[in-house]
């Protein structure tokens, strides 16, 4: 599951950097010099009592109890007291940062925020988040330090500004009742669809996941991931897109409803899929299928797709704000949301189900049995089998010119 | 209106007289023909509703099925574990201090625009109706800053903008009130000793009471519906109902609980609405107008 989605927070971003660029010149972000800690035990002790604000996208019920029963009490325990703010776009948080950036303020009403992708890089650039911070959490020494998803977010260096929080996995979704000749790559895929007239389609970048499909199929027809160069530029973009919209649009008479029509974003997709209007859906959250099968949302024969070449992954992030007053105590937190009995929490299926960011080979026997105790669910595989030949996220700077090119050259065609 | 009266004759229009004059009278079926209307448009409104009321009861629901598929009472469990309860608290709380604001602030302004007591009238009601043509995202961008920079506390800036956003539609209402008021009651009165502020209270506001309800009925209406303004300019120091509305509105798999919230987002308004078909008759405490009946004549009168 990743928190970033909607195409209206392109425009508010738009608007935002633009407001950045302008004002820039005339305010200089207060910089918040008694907030600086040499040591851990210096922000611990000074997190004791502060209150935290997390900003997080709130629609995602599974979300909200495990921050509201797991993580607000555990912070409680270490003297943080910690408040979740439900938004439904991610931007809006970006929004009032790069607004307190804009005023000096130094004691605003964002301390973290759950974020990555575009709005992580947009933020950085205009400096709403502090950096270089992740360094000082214990807890970062139980991840990887090698692991590429915790270094670059969609092609921006992290560069220590945001802490991670969990991983996803691009996962293709199909109902094995109507489905008998499961599709093994996204190649095999197309063709289900050429030849299942009208139940497969995909949501309309710029939604968030319809966006992906669209990088899925890019790498699909550019004959994988290894051949299309993750930094943009524009000769590489000539070079490999045509193929690519020359492929959706031969699809698009196959679609739902002829291709006349998409939908508009990954919600009503999965609202096409639960009516059983089409076989196939698909998320960045895999693994809240497990609750959704299991409430009667989804259908009972819902499975996961497991491509032969892999689908994109990436890890989504705790980001402190750089206007943020408790930053201490976002830190306790965001080193708490770490801990391996956090992760392990989270990653309960009926908890939240979030594949964790830590890396196995560095736990204690102890740790690592809190993640080999975690049930098996009857419909979404082991984060292992999910992530196998992960493919990495392209940069930010690709997304918009392909979704600019798919609306001037499948919409609208 | 400079009728003739003949003397003693009360200028009451009520009921009786309005209805007697030969433009006002209904003709033959057009009371069929208005309660048809009537009837289609409650159904056309009410129609989206009985989706929604079903969702407030169903723990699953699963197309193709045409009621619910499992009855009971996820949605609410849900909402209140949420923070339904203290968000419709919050919510209820900001549109009424709007109203409350928005509404006076208002009717005087209309009040001077028609007496012709503002300079430049067509400029000053092209700015009180200003807020309508801005898209409010613009705004806040902007105002954001210069109210943090003024240190305004966000509860403080959300409510000057929500009353701001409220303002063209509460001078609107009471423009429309103010123009059919007749100031000669008020003249009347003063010529008959009344004080300024008994004049106020006893003529002026029970003769404008049915404007200044519906203005602020629209006032409570923006407070209590908006996201953008409480979300940026609140800081998330206010978790309101539309707030909840609109996260879990952005999700899969939760219509029973976004059901519940709105349809508890839509009692408010409901009852204010049918208040508000109370305040809609004139005159509704203007006893006083009605000339002295026999308990109330004064000794020795005949």
């Amino acid at each position: 599951m990743s928190p970033q989605r909607r195409h209206r927070s392109g425009v508010a971003l738009a608007i935002t950097s633009g407001l950045v660029m302008t004002l820039a010149a005339c305010s200089a972000p207060a910089s918040a010099d008694d907030q600086s800690y040499a040591s851990w035990d210096e922000v611990v002790a000074a997190a004791e009592g502060q209150t935290v604000k997390l900003w997080m996208y709130g629609g995602d019920e599974q979300g909200n109890a495990y921050v509201n029963d797991v993580l607000v009490p555990a912070a409680a325990e270490l003297g943080v007291t910690l408040e979740q703010v439900p938004i439904a776009d991610t931007p809006d948080a970006l929004n009032r940062i790069l607004s307190e950036v804009q005023a000096g303020e130094t004691d605003g009403e964002v301390d973290l925020v759950w974020v990555n992708g575009n709005n992580f890089g947009t933020g950085k650039e205009a400096g709403a988040w502090e950096c270089g911070w992740t360094d000082l959490l214990p807890n970062m020494a139980l991840t990887d330090p090698a692991d590429p998803l915790l270094l670059d977010d969609f092609g921006t260096p992290v560069d220590g500004c945001e802490a991670p929080w969990h991983k996803a996995q691009f996962t293709f979704v199909y109902n094995s009742d109507t489905v008998t000749d499961v599709p093994t790559s996204l190649d095999e895929l197309l063709d289900w669809a050429r030849a299942n007239q009208g139940r497969f389609t995909y949501p309309a970048p710029p939604d968030f996941t319809g966006s992906v499909f669209v990088r899925e199929v890019l790498y699909s027809v550019s004959g994988g991931y290894e051949n299309v160069p993750l930094a943009f530029s524009q000769d590489d973009f000539d070079a490999l897109t045509p193929a690519l919209y020359a492929e959706l649009q031969d699809l698009e008479p196959s679609l739902w409803r002829g291709g006349e029509t998409y939908p508009q974003d990954s919600n009503e997709l999965n609202q096409l899929f639960a009516d059983g209007e089409v076989d196939f859906t698909m998320t960045y959250g895999p693994a809240t299928l497990t609750e959704l099968v299991a409430n009667g949302t989804y259908p009972a024969g819902t499975k996961v797709l497991t491509f032969d070449e892999g689908t994109v992954g990436n890890a989504s992030f705790l980001g402190l704000a750089s206007t943020s007053g408790s930053k201490a105590g976002a830190m306790v937190v965001a080193n708490l949301a770490l801990s391996a009995e956090q992760q392990a929490a989270k990653a309960e299926p009926d908890v939240w189900g979030q594949f964790t960011v830590l890396d196995l080979d560095q736990l204690s026997d102890e740790q690592r049995a809190l993640f080999e105790a975690l049930p098996e669910s009857p419909v979404v595989p082991s984060y292992d089998v999910l992530s196998e030949n992960a493919n990495p996220e392209l940069a930010a700077a690709w997304v918009t010119p392909i979704d600019e090119g798919w609306r001037q050259l499948v919409l609208t065609q | 209106m400079a009728m003739l009266i003949p003397y003693g004759q009360r200028v009451t229009p009520d009921d009786r007289t309005v209805s007697s004059r030969g433009l006002m009278r209904p003709r033959p079926g057009g009371r069929a023909l208005r309660l048809t209307v009537a009837a289609l448009l409650t159904v056309w409104f009410a129609l989206p509703l009985v989706p929604l009321l079903l969702w407030f009861f169903a723990d699953r629901w699963s197309v193709p099925a045409a009621l619910p598929t499992e009855w009971g009472f996820d949605g609410v469990t849900s909402a209140l574990a949420n923070g339904a309860v203290p968000a419709f608290g919050r919510s209820l709380v900001l549109a009424l201090v709007v109203a409350a604001i928005a509404t006076p602030i208002g009717a005087m302004a209309a009040r001077a625009l028609t007496r012709g007591a503002v300079p430049f009238p067509r400029l000053v009601s092209g700015i009180l109706l200003a807020p309508l043509a801005l898209p409010a995202f613009v705004a806040v961008m902007g105002l954001t800053i210069v109210l943090l920079r003024a240190r305004v506390p966000g509860v403080v800036g959300v409510v000057i903008l929500l009353v701001a956003a409220a303002l063209p539609y509460t001078v609107y209402t009471m423009r429309v009130a103010y123009a059919a008021h007749d100031l000669a009651y008020e003249d009347e009165a003063r010529t008959l000793g009344a004080s300024r502020w008994h004049v106020l209270w006893r003529v002026h506001l029970p003769l404008v009471a049915p404007g200044l309800a519906r203005a602020a009925f629209l006032a409570f209406l923006v407070g209590w519906s908006d996201y953008v303004i409480t979300v940026l300019v609140g800081g998330g120091t206010i978790v309101t109902l539309p707030l909840l509305v609109a996260s879990f509105a952005a999700g899969v798999g939760n219509d029973a609980v976004v059901a519940v919230l709105s349809v508890s987002a839509i009692v408010p308004p409901l009852v204010l609405l049918l208040a508000l078909g109370r305040f809609g008759r004139r005159y509704p405490t203007a006893s006083y107008l009605h000339g002295p009946t026999a308990s109330q004549s004064p000794k020795g009168s005949p």
